[in-house]
């Protein structure tokens, strides 16, 4: 009785299963390390994709531009005068002047970031105080009031209390109350931040009256940021000009360089299973060729010992798909990507908790593939086509 | 004519020489017909089934199977031809090793029919080999004499044409080798063509009206019924 094209595929895909079973210990190995290979760069992807998404949504706070004051290649204080000079730009919304500062603790050997800045003054959309999971910002005339980002709370301990005190550069202490807490949607930005008025940072940092480190431009065509910025390029040759899309590119440079980093250590990982695979697939043993030859002469085609290889290589390569995506799901969603986090979000004390979403477009999904399954599936059945090409006869012995 | 070889030739590069395994055959096999092909080791025996059975390629010359030239056709019709025309008994026994005696036996179905259907047909087979009970195991459970007769009833479970047998009772204790020989004549008389290769001389005695061929450096001599 003949059989339909879809039986005998049926057939070879139940010899490839059993193939596999039959073979269990082996498989499960290949499958193993296949799957911690796919989880490793699915994880790697996701969590850079979803990085790169939070940047731009919290990117949204910071500044169009930022104006800083230059000398011999440094940064230095620029002088709230210039403001009067910057508001003379035609196109320019309002400019709010800054603190902007790093305070070590050498307890925690942690760094915080600082930031001096009268909340009122900025442009509606652009305030801060709406990414406030608590409280409020401190208004210009409030002394000593801070709202801090959420592994700030955590390192100073301030569950319980909410006071603190840093040193002054002449070391006297200056004390802190907590009035808010950031959301933690922003902790990508906020996570290390300390927030208080401009007249508490320049007591905290000692930075002369009428001194900031930073003037924010606020334009009123975003069309027009660089435009503007050139404009004040000419204006004031001895400042430097920072737009939000520089800084945006440059946290799509800083994430797509600690990204391809970890993406070639994970290629090399990748050659290395497919190599491992090759050498194991085309170093067939002696029983897998007399299998072969065995199955050639009792009438299966060179195609059909394909095949088997194939739904082989396909039902175990499809397995470690699903599991290492998963996995990888798993990894970034649940544990924050905590593998890859001291890559990704650099080397400080204070890394955010982030809760990252993930997002995998079949783009990535299909890269993914391209760089894992198909290597496999020519590791496996490369080696059994030879072993099916040479004449049958082998199995005759004699 | 079911088989037909026309100057059939195979040379092996041994060092700097080529070696004739099968030098210029010339036979013809009719349907139901039994061969017996006698000779040393070396001379060329195994070879000349390999020809026959379209598992290797000859250098010059023709093999027909029932009017087909095996070489003319495609791998998928080649294929097709051992699955459905051809059993082969192997010198070794060449079963599966982590394949159960019944999943051994029923393997050339895959293709062909349905292997579940025809588990009856393989016990009745395993039966007649004398191995009714061993259909669960595996081979590494069975002696050398008892994987031979595993193959042995696989060869059979197409109910093939022609039967290829290579040193088919080299294994077997003398009252089995009796039960094989008497499986194979029934099978002849009921239309099977064999074509056996061996070093037993007896063995030609055991069939009806056999024919019986010497082989010598690859030469195929006829010998008489």
């Amino acid at each position: 009785m003949a059989q339909t094209n879809l039986e005998k595929q049926i057939n070879i895909l139940d010899y490839a299963l059993s193939s596999l079973w039959r073979r269990r210990m082996k498989s499960l190995n290949v499958l193993l390390v296949f799957a911690a290979v796919i989880f490793l760069l699915a994880s790697f992807q996701m969590v850079t994709q979803a990085l790169s998404d939070k940047a731009k949504q919290v990117l949204v706070y910071t500044p169009e531009i930022t104006v800083q004051k230059m000398s011999a290649g440094r940064q230095e204080a620029i002088p709230l005068a210039y403001r009067d000079k910057l508001a003379r730009i035609f196109g320019i919304r309002r400019v709010v002047p800054r603190i902007w500062g790093y305070y070590f603790d050498e307890v925690l050997l942690a760094n915080y970031t600082v930031m001096g800045m009268d909340v009122e003054e900025m442009p509606e959309g652009s305030r801060l105080d709406t990414t406030l999971a608590s409280g409020r910002m401190p208004t210009p005339d409030e002394q000593g009031r801070v709202v801090i980002g959420h592994s700030v709370k955590k390192a100073l301990d301030l569950e319980g209390r909410t006071t603190f005190s840093f040193f002054r550069p002449d070391l006297s202490l200056k004390a802190f109350t907590v009035s808010g807490e950031f959301s933690r949607d922003t902790d990508i930005l906020t996570n290390d931040l300390i927030v208080m008025n401009l007249a508490d940072a320049r007591d905290l940092y000692a930075i002369p009256a009428g001194m900031v480190t930073d003037l924010c431009v606020y334009v009123a065509n975003p069309k027009e940021i660089d435009t503007i910025a050139r404009k004040i390029s000419e204006a004031l040759p001895s400042v430097r000009v920072l737009t939000r899309p520089q800084i945006q590119k440059t946290y799509q440079v800083v994430f797509g360089w600690r990204s391809g980093f970890g993406s070639i250590c994970l290629l090399s990982a990748l050659a290395a299973f497919v190599i491992l695979a090759w050498d194991k697939a085309s170093g067939l043993s002696p029983e897998e060729r007399r299998e072969i030859a065995i199955l050639k002469v009792l009438g299966w085609e060179t195609s059909d010992i394909l095949a088997v290889r194939f739904w082989e290589s396909v039902i175990v390569s499809g397995l470690a798909c699903i599991l290492g995506i998963t996995a990888a799901y798993i990894h970034v969603v649940y544990f924050a990507a905590s593998l890859f986090r001291p890559v990704l979000m650099g080397w400080s004390v204070l890394r955010p908790d982030l809760h990252l979403l993930p997002r995998m477009a079949a783009g990535d999904i299909l890269l993914i593939l391209a760089f894992t399954v198909i290597p496999y599936l020519a590791a496996t059945v490369i080696p059994a086509w030879r072993s099916a090409t040479v004449p049958a006869d082998s199995a005759l012995g004699g | 004519m079911i088989i037909e070889c026309k100057d059939l030739t195979k040379t092996y590069p041994v060092e700097s020489t080529m070696v004739h395994a099968v030098n210029t055959v010339n036979l013809s096999i009719n349907k139901g017909d039994f061969l017996v092909i006698l000779g040393h080791s070396g001379s060329g025996k195994t070879t000349l089934l390999s020809l026959i059975g379209g598992l290797t390629a000859p250098n010059s010359g023709q093999v027909f199977i029932d009017g087909v030239e095996n070489w003319q056709q495609s791998d998928r019709a080649l294929s097709t031809m051992r699955n459905s025309k051809i059993g082969f008994i192997f010198q070794f026994a060449s079963l599966i090793p982590t394949l159960s005696v019944m999943e051994n036996i029923l393997l050339p179905l895959s293709f062909g029919q349905n292997p579940a259907g025809s588990r009856d047909l393989a016990l009745d087979i395993l039966d007649q080999v004398g191995l009714a009970d061993k259909a669960n195991a595996f081979p590494s459970q069975l002696s050398g004499g008892q994987q031979r007769r595993v193959a042995i009833a696989r060869s059979f479970i197409n109910c093939p044409d022609i039967i290829l047998a290579d040193e088919p009772t080299g294994d077997l204790d003398e009252e089995t080798e009796k039960d094989i020989l008497g499986l194979f004549r029934r099978y002849n008389e009921q239309g099977t063509t064999f074509v056996v290769v061996t070093h037993n001389s007896d063995l030609a005695a055991t069939q009806k009206g056999a024919r019986v061929f010497s082989m010598r450096q690859g030469v195929l001599s006829a010998q008489g019924a």
